[in-house]
C-alpha cells in the first residue's frame, strides 16, 4: 500500500470546516487530513510544517486570506478554494479554471473537484500555475498599513523597537525573539502572526521559524544538497533557510 | 442661478448659456418635434402669407410670395439646426446673417423698385417676417435647451434611484452571509448538534425582520435594532468566542425614525471588516443615547482590525449618507473613524424631538 495523500483544511468557522472534513471522508476516504487551520496564518504555518499534497482553503480568513495563503504556497501543493456563493473571486476562478467548492459543500461537486485533484496527483502533474491570477486577486485586498513599531515588554517597561532596526525574528518556544540593531527582546506575538503584519518586501521569511530583514543578509551559503544558511552583515550567527524558501536565493 | 443677479450679456447676446456636449446630446436622445407642431406651424404660415397677399397690391404678388416662401423655408432649416444644438452662439450667428440678408434685400428693393408704395410693402413685409423669424428661432432655442436639460436631469434622477435600489437590494440579499450560515446549519443538523435549533430561530428572525425592511421609507430605531440583534445572534453562533456584542439603547429612543437598513449595514460592516478579519476576535457595541445638546448619537463600535485608510470614505458610506439626508436633511451626520485603541467607530448623530 502506498502512503496516502495528505491534506490541510483551513476555514475560520468551525462548522463549515467540520462539514468539509466529514464530506471529504466520504468523497476521498484514503486522504489523510494532517492539519486543520482556523485562520490564514495558521494555515500557512501548518503548510510549512506538514507540506501537504492538497490544501482546501477558505477565502475569507483572518490574518492572511485564502488567496494570500495560496499565493505563498505557490504551486507546491494542489489548492482547492472553499467559499460561499457571492464571493467576488468566483468570476475569476471560473475564468481561470481554478478548483473550488461552494459552501455548504455539496457531495457531488466535491466529488468532481476531488477527482480532478486526484488525477493530477496520481499522474504527478504539477498544480496549475495560478500565480498571475492570485497576484491580481491579492492586489485588490485592502490591508491596514504594515507595522512600523514593535512593542516589547522588558521587565516593567515597554520598549518600542522600530521595525527598520530589526535584523531578524525567530520563534522561541512560546515567544518570538526580536533581534535588532540595539539588542534583543522577547515578544508574545507568535511569529506566524507577525508575518501578516510585516512588509513582505522588506522582511523575508526564510524558515518556518525565521523572518529576516533582507537589508541585513550578507550571503546565502549552500551547505549540502538540502541545507542552506544565511550569513548576516555585522553579526556572527547563521540563519537556516528551509527547502521551501531556497528558491529565493538563486543568483542572477 | 441666483435670480437677483442680472446677466447683462443676455441683453446683447441672448439665449441659453448652457452648451451641451455631444455625449449629453446623445444621452438626451434626438426627440423630434411632433408632426402636429410642424403642421400647425405650416398652416399658420400659410394663413399669414394669404392675409399679406390679400392686402398687398396685386402688382407684387409674385415677388411677395417668393419672399415669404423663401423666409419660411430658411426659417425652418435654421430652426432644425438649432433644435439639434440649441446654443446662443448658434442663435446669434443665425440672427446676424438674417439681419444682414434683410439689409441687402432692403437696399436691393430701394434700387430696383421705383414705386414707393410697392417698395414699402416689400421692405415692410421682409422686415416683419425677419423679426418674426428671429422670435421663432429664439423660442425654439430656449425651449429645446430647457427640454434637453430637464431630460438629462430626469435621466440622472432615474439612474440615482436605480443605483440606490441596487444598493438596497445588495444590502438586503447577502448571499455570502446566507450561504455561510446555511453551511453551519447544515453541519449541525447532520451531526445532531444542539446549536442548530437556536441558529435556525435567529436566522428566521433575521430574515423576517430584514425582508420587509426595504419596502418602507422609514423604520423606527426599535425595529431596526431588532434586525441587528438577530443578525448578531447568527454571527455569534457562527463565530463563537470570536464575537462579543452588547446592545444598549435608551428606551425613549425606540420610536426614533431611521432610513431602513442603515444601522444594519453599519453593523454588518463592523463584523465583516472589523471582527471577522481579526485573529483573536473582537467586541462590538451598539449604543444609542441622547446627548446633552438634544442630539441623538448612535454608535457602532468594534475593537477589530480597523479600517484600511481607503475604506473610511467608501461608496457605501456615501450612499448611507445620502439616505440619511433624505430623512433628516443636512442635520444628520454619519462619520467613520479609526479608534486610537484599535478598531472602528461609526457614529450617526441627528436631531430628534419627539412631540
Amino acid at each position: 500500500m502506498t502512503t496516502p495523500f495528505t491534506a490541510l483544511i483551513a476555514d475560520d468557522e468551525e462548522a463549515p470546516r467540520a462539514q468539509l472534513v466529514a464530506a471529504l471522508r466520504t468523497a476521498w476516504p484514503e486522504l489523510a487530513i494532517v492539519a486543520e487551520a482556523v485562520n490564514g496564518v495558521d494555515a500557512w504555518d501548518a503548510f510549512l510544517e506538514h507540506e501537504p499534497a492538497v490544501c482546501f482553503l477558505d477565502i475569507r480568513m483572518p490574518g492572511l486570506n485564502g488567496i494570500e495563503v495560496a499565493e505563498r504556497i505557490g504551486g507546491r501543493a494542489q489548492v482547492v478554494f472553499v467559499t460561499a456563493f457571492g464571493d467576488h473571486a468566483l468570476a475569476a476562478f471560473d475564468a481561470g479554471a481554478v478548483d473550488y467548492v461552494l459552501k455548504p459543500v455539496d457531495s457531488e461537486r466535491l466529488a468532481q473537484a476531488v477527482a480532478r485533484v486526484r488525477a493530477r496527483l496520481e499522474r504527478d502533474t504539477p498544480a496549475p500555475d495560478l500565480q498571475g491570477l492570485l497576484k491580481q486577486l491579492a492586489s485588490q485586498i485592502q490591508r491596514p498599513a504594515p507595522a512600523e513599531v514593535i512593542q516589547a515588554g522588558i521587565g516593567r517597561e515597554v520598549r518600542l523597537i522600530r521595525v527598520d532596526e530589526v535584523v531578524y525574528f525567530e520563534s522561541d518556544a512560546r515567544y518570538t525573539r526580536v533581534v535588532h540593531e540595539g539588542g534583543e527582546a522577547l515578544i508574545r506575538t507568535p511569529l506566524k502572526e507577525l508575518l501578516a503584519q510585516l512588509d513582505t518586501q522588506r522582511f523575508w521569511q526564510v524558515h518556518r521559524s525565521v523572518i529576516v530583514n533582507h537589508r541585513h543578509i550578507a550571503a546565502a551559503v549552500r551547505v549540502d544538497e538540502n541545507n542552506m544558511q544565511l550569513t548576516l552583515r555585522d553579526r556572527p550567527e547563521k540563519l537556516p533557510v528551509s527547502r521551501h524558501f531556497q528558491g529565493r536565493f538563486r543568483g542572477q | 442661478m441666483n435670480p437677483d443677479r442680472i446677466d447683462w450679456s443676455q441683453v446683447w447676446y441672448s439665449g441659453p448659456t448652457r452648451v451641451f456636449s455631444d455625449a449629453e446630446l446623445a444621452r438626451a436622445g434626438d426627440e423630434r418635434p411632433s408632426r402636429t407642431l410642424a403642421v400647425t406651424v405650416l398652416i399658420n404660415l400659410a394663413i399669414i402669407g394669404q392675409a399679406v397677399l390679400q392686402w398687398a397690391p396685386s402688382a407684387i404678388t409674385a415677388q411677395l410670395t417668393a419672399l415669404l416662401i423663401g423666409i419660411a423655408a430658411a426659417g425652418l432649416t435654421q430652426a432644425k439646426a438649432l433644435w439639434r444644438q440649441p446654443t446662443r452662439r448658434s442663435l446669434t450667428l443665425r440672427t446676424l446673417v438674417a439681419a444682414g440678408l434683410f439689409v441687402l434685400f432692403a437696399l436691393g428693393f430701394k434700387w430696383r423698385v421705383d414705386d414707393p408704395l410697392l417698395r414699402g410693402w416689400l421692405i415692410g413685409t421682409a422686415g416683419v417676417a425677419t423679426l418674426m423669424l428671429y422670435l421663432a428661432l429664439w423660442f425654439v432655442t430656449v425651449y429645446r435647451s430647457h427640454q434637453i436639460a430637464s431630460r438629462l436631469r430626469e435621466l440622472d434622477e432615474h439612474e440615482r434611484a436605480l443605483a440606490m435600489a441596487r444598493q438596497l437590494a445588495a444590502a438586503q440579499i447577502q448571499p455570502h452571509f446566507i450561504f455561510n450560515t446555511l453551511a453551519a446549519l447544515q453541519h449541525w443538523v447532520d451531526t445532531g448538534d444542539a446549536r442548530a435549533a437556536p441558529l435556525l430561530t435567529s436566522l428566521t428572525g433575521y430574515l423576517r425582520a430584514t425582508l420587509p425592511l426595504f419596502d418602507r421609507a422609514q423604520l423606527t430605531l426599535g425595529e431596526e435594532v431588532d434586525a441587528v440583534r438577530r443578525y448578531l445572534e447568527v454571527m455569534q453562533a457562527r463565530l463563537g468566542a470570536r464575537l462579543h456584542f452588547e446592545i444598549a439603547i435608551e428606551p425613549p429612543l425606540q420610536p426614533l425614525p431611521l432610513p431602513p437598513g442603515l444601522l444594519l449595514t453599519l453593523v454588518e460592516n463592523a463584523v465583516e471588516h472589523g471582527v471577522q478579519p481579526s485573529l483573536h476576535g473582537a467586541e462590538l457595541h451598539l449604543r444609542a443615547q441622547r446627548a446633552a445638546d438634544g442630539q441623538v448619537a448612535i454608535d457602532v463600535t468594534d475593537s477589530g482590525v480597523g479600517l484600511p485608510a481607503a475604506v473610511t470614505e467608501g461608496l457605501g458610506l456615501r450612499n448611507s449618507r445620502e439616505r440619511l439626508r433624505q430623512v433628516f436633511g443636512d442635520a444628520a451626520h454619519l462619520s467613520l473613524q479609526r479608534r486610537p485603541e484599535g478598531g472602528t467607530l461609526a457614529r450617526i448623530t441627528l436631531p430628534w424631538n419627539p412631540s
